[in-house]
């Protein structure tokens, strides 16, 4: 597919609704994954280093407005935070090497720290009041965004050399 | 090179960065008023989110009604369905019941209960913490407007609904928010107060003086009325722990465990009359 502003404008699109098919359902199966799991986060990640940071900013807008439009939270901290998470790993991954699927996991594990510190800093800020941080549990999501997110890059590359050897 | 060409990546962090700056600073200090433009991107992904839920509930429903006899399955469903608008009647019957002091006041509650439940189902939960709302699959155009209570399959208070309320589908802040506040008092002692959430499983029983007698661990909590939200009489919890606040020293610290839970949500009842309905 030729990569055009329009054609990036769609798979953002798409990479959003992916995003909220996996909220809801696996908001539906057990709330408590939510805690533990973001979609959106894993979407603007995986796009982000495949796309750049222009890409990863303007995604993780879309995501963070999303995620926040399903929550009593402030509207625009889940945005401000993706824009951020998306526009840094896109813009770093342009400039080291996170081909390596383990050097992957931990850069992504990396930005996810970032991204909740941004998000509970933020929160406090705004609500004035301690976030509730789930009795920690909240503080597993970096582990699994960065495990589900460099696993999605592992699968997408296996099945690209799965069906150039096909060819 | 013209700016933008220079210095592209760096004014879109900067643009995108200014917007979000503006959007948060608009809704301080609301925090959970919904502005327009929150509401437009719920209208606009509530439907996907929908669609979501119904198609692998509808997979799911496909791949046992494939194993399962057919026509007892159908029966099954009829009689659940039964089953629920039974037991809400029971409740609300029992709580009329107790509330009424006349049989023309019986009568008359009853006649005020009577069609207002909308069943509901559970499409989504509060994509940043579980235990502050939930999304229904039932909205305006199913008679579901703004501050309705909301109750589990047990007759148990689980929120109330808030804007925005979509077509099809309804935000509902559950009593375990930190923003929620739902006027209670014991069945035991008469003791009054505010059940607030902490957006955790428990909540507070706040605004309960020191000096003052009863609550004790166990005692069950309903609802007055008195805060024009929720209908008199429905189960909200029962107190878990009873202690002195070294914070505030003149109120007591009471810890309360709401009787609703996720296992007893897949299925909602919204009351579309009472205080909070204009019924």
């Amino acid at each position: 597919m030729r990569e055009t502003v329009g054609g990036d404008v769609v798979r953002a699109f798409l990479g959003t609704i992916v995003a909220v098919l996996v909220y809801s359902v696996a908001g539906a199966g057990a709330p408590a994954l939510l805690v533990v799991f973001n979609a959106f986060s894993v979407v603007v990640l995986y796009f982000s280093i495949r796309r750049g940071e222009i890409f990863g900013a303007l995604l993780g807008t879309m995501c963070g407005l999303v995620q926040d439009a399903f929550s009593l939270g402030v509207f625009g901290v889940g945005g401000l935070t993706k824009t951020l998470l998306g526009f840094w790993t896109g813009y770093i991954s342009r400039r080291i090497d996170v081909a390596p699927l383990a050097r992957n996991a931990l850069f992504m594990l990396v930005m996810s720290v970032v991204e909740m510190v941004l998000w509970v800093l933020i929160t406090a800020l705004v609500r004035l009041k301690p976030v509730n941080l789930q009795g920690g549990l909240v503080f597993i999501q970096p582990v699994v965004t960065a495990v589900v997110g460099s696993s999605l890059i592992a699968l997408e590359r296996w099945i690209q050399a799965r069906s150039s050897r096909g060819a | 090179m013209p700016l933008w060409e220079r210095r592209r990546s760096a004014l879109v962090l900067v643009g995108l960065t200014v917007f979000h700056l503006l959007l948060i600073s608009l809704q301080v200090p609301q925090g959970t008023q919904k502005s327009l433009f929150e509401k437009g991107v719920f209208f606009l992904f509530s439907p996907i989110q929908r669609a979501a839920t119904l198609t692998v509930r509808g997979i799911g429903s496909v791949w046992n009604g494939y194993f399962d006899l057919r026509g007892v399955r159908r029966e099954n469903q009829k009689l659940k369905k039964e089953n629920f608008f039974l037991k809400q009647d029971l409740r609300f019957l029992e709580d009329r019941l107790q509330l009424a002091q006349s049989e023309a006041q019986l009568k008359a509650s009853l006649a005020a209960f009577e069609g207002t439940i909308v069943a509901a189902r559970v499409i989504g939960v509060d994509s940043t913490n579980p235990h502050q709302s939930i999304v229904i699959d039932k909205g305006s155009f199913d008679g579901v407007a703004k501050d309705m209570a909301v109750c589990d399959r047990n007759g148990a208070l689980v929120g109330r609904t808030i804007g925005p309320v979509g077509f099809k589908e309804a935000m509902v802040q559950l009593v375990t928010d930190k923003d929620s506040s739902v006027s209670v008092k014991s069945e035991v002692d008469g003791l009054t107060g505010a059940v607030t959430g902490r957006s955790t499983e428990i909540c507070d029983l706040r605004y309960v003086l020191a000096s003052g007698s009863g609550g004790h661990i166990g005692d069950e909590l309903r609802t007055t009325g008195a805060d024009r939200i929720y209908p008199a009489g429905i189960r909200v919890g029962a107190i878990q722990s009873v202690e002195a606040d070294p914070a505030t020293p003149i109120f007591r610290r009471i810890v309360v465990k709401p009787y609703f839970g996720f296992d007893t949500i897949d299925v909602v009842a919204v009351l579309t009359k009472g205080p909070g309905g204009g019924g």
